[in-house]
């Protein structure tokens, strides 16, 4: 495989375009949809549809003054938004958006995402202790247990489908899944019969990973104030919004490539990009759907829906489908 | 014969990671880099509480760095034994299945399986996801 200076450049700036364009724009399509949802007009004034607010939010975001709190830990309060950002971007180089359209293919691309997913708790840690604001070490706390608790259930059905798949590798795993929407690991098959639940089950997780409504425990603006991001002003808090935002693209591309067929068309025509970014941005709109309609849940709830229902289903899953690959 | 470093299994993996990396980290300390040239220097009103911490305008009463509740260190605890494991659940599911094991691998991976959701069993039996309000004796 040939490896230019060039190509690397290409890829990198394609990735930030495309992580930076969705952020600003999945924005304001929250604000929107929220308002439709609410039956209120929402950001309309800005160019038409309001369209122009993203970039003037961003110009006022950036002209703001930055401050640290006064006893604060400087270092761990600057570095937070920036391990919230950069691994968002980092998660873009083994995703495949269609056969021919990835930066570059791993064979241990699974792993790989998840590795740079799970630094966001660590950003999120970081922010709520070094603010040194009580609402925010209180929603660092809640927040990192909940992240903590909900990436085990994941890895466990991100298992089971490298079991039935058995390949870690995000365009191979697309394209054993090719040919007709019968083919797509949502769908029971004789190896997995669980796989709706799985796909359930994985879908909530990455709700609770990106920490949206229902389980934004981490800001819980009726109890938190802001959570972990009180304290931030300026481009602080703008990065860890543009962050959540491009890690709810990472968590609907990874839904899409494990459990809806990647770039695959229901009907096994023109498969291509269009029909992966079709998906993943149904599922962006499922979870704007999903966090304008549901009250917050509560902490304990929360984690325990982890631990007493969705990890031991998914550890079931895992050994019927371990069985199951025997017989079959 | 001694390995080159061209012929490292993992060296484009390893140089894509990198220059992703620097890119997510370009793309974060961009924004904050601005910030800094265009922000305004000082502020004109309540200039010695600009850095006071928000407490929806009363001064802060006490520490903020201060124990807090053990339950949610005991979730980090049970994560940690479960985490780890889980990790070795992906290099089996690789292999799973191979003609050579014939039934071996299933029986291991529920040998593992088992052992792992004894953590659970035994973090249930112990009251770790009860909630309840704890009283203490200095209080």
């Amino acid at each position: 495989m040939s490896l230019t200076l060039l190509n690397v450049i290409v890829a990198v700036v394609i990735a930030i375009a495309f992580a930076a364009a969705n952020a600003a724009y999945l924005v304001w399509a929250e604000r929107r949809g929220a308002a439709r949802i609410q039956r209120r007009p929402g950001p309309n004034i800005n160019g038409p549809f309001g369209l122009l607010q993203p970039p003037l939010d961003g110009i006022k975001l950036m002209t703001k003054q930055l401050m640290i709190p006064g006893g604060a830990d400087k270092i761990l309060f600057m570095v937070a938004p920036v391990l919230a950002m950069a691994p968002a971007i980092m998660s873009f180089v083994t995703i495949p958006f269609s056969e021919g359209i990835a930066a570059h293919n791993m064979e241990l691309g699974v792993l790989v995402i998840f590795a740079f997913a799970s630094m966001g708790a660590m950003a999120i840690l970081f922010a709520g202790w070094g603010s040194r604001n009580k609402y925010s070490v209180m929603a660092s706390v809640r927040a990192v247990s909940q992240n903590v608790s909900y990436e085990i259930p994941m890895l466990i059905t991100a298992i089971t489908v490298v079991m039935t798949t058995g390949s870690m590798d995000l365009k191979m795993i697309s394209m054993a899944q090719s040919g007709g929407f019968w083919h797509w690991n949502i769908f029971p098959s004789l190896q997995s019969p669980l796989m709706p639940i799985s796909f359930i089950i994985f879908f909530i997780c990455s709700l609770a990973e990106t920490n949206r409504a229902p389980f934004d425990l981490g800001e819980a603006e009726s109890e938190l104030v802001a959570g972990f991001h009180t304290e931030y002003g300026s481009m602080g808090f703008g990065l860890f919004f543009m962050g959540e935002y491009a890690n709810i693209v990472i968590g609907a591309s990874l839904t899409t490539i494990l459990f809806l067929g990647g770039w695959d068309c229901p009907f096994g025509m023109f498969p291509g990009v269009w029909w992966f970014l079709l998906k993943i941005y149904l599922l962006i709109a499922t979870f704007i759907w999903i966090r304008w309609t549901f009250p917050r849940t509560t902490i304990y709830g929360l984690l325990n829906l982890s631990w007493k229902i969705l990890i031991p289903i998914s550890l079931f899953n895992l050994l019927l489908t371990a069985g199951l690959l025997k017989v079959f | 014969m001694e390995l080159q470093f061209t012929d490292f299994l993992y060296r484009d993996n390893v140089l894509w990671i990198a220059a992703f990396t620097l890119g997510g980290l370009a793309f974060a300390l961009g924004p904050i880099a601005i910030v800094y040239l265009l922000m305004p220097r000082g502020t004109r009103q309540f200039e010695n509480r600009n850095k006071q911490f928000i407490e929806c305008g009363m001064p802060p009463i006490g520490d903020s760095w201060v124990r807090y509740g053990v339950v949610f260190f005991l979730y980090a605890l049970i994560f940690l034994a479960f985490d780890v494991d889980v990790l070795f659940l992906f290099p089996v599911a690789l292999a799973y299945n191979n003609e050579m094991f014939a039934y071996r691998d299933f029986v291991e991976v529920v040998i593992f399986v088992g052992i792992l959701s004894l953590a659970i069993v035994y973090a249930w039996i112990k009251g770790v996801f009860k909630w309840e309000r704890k009283t203490y004796l200095h209080q």
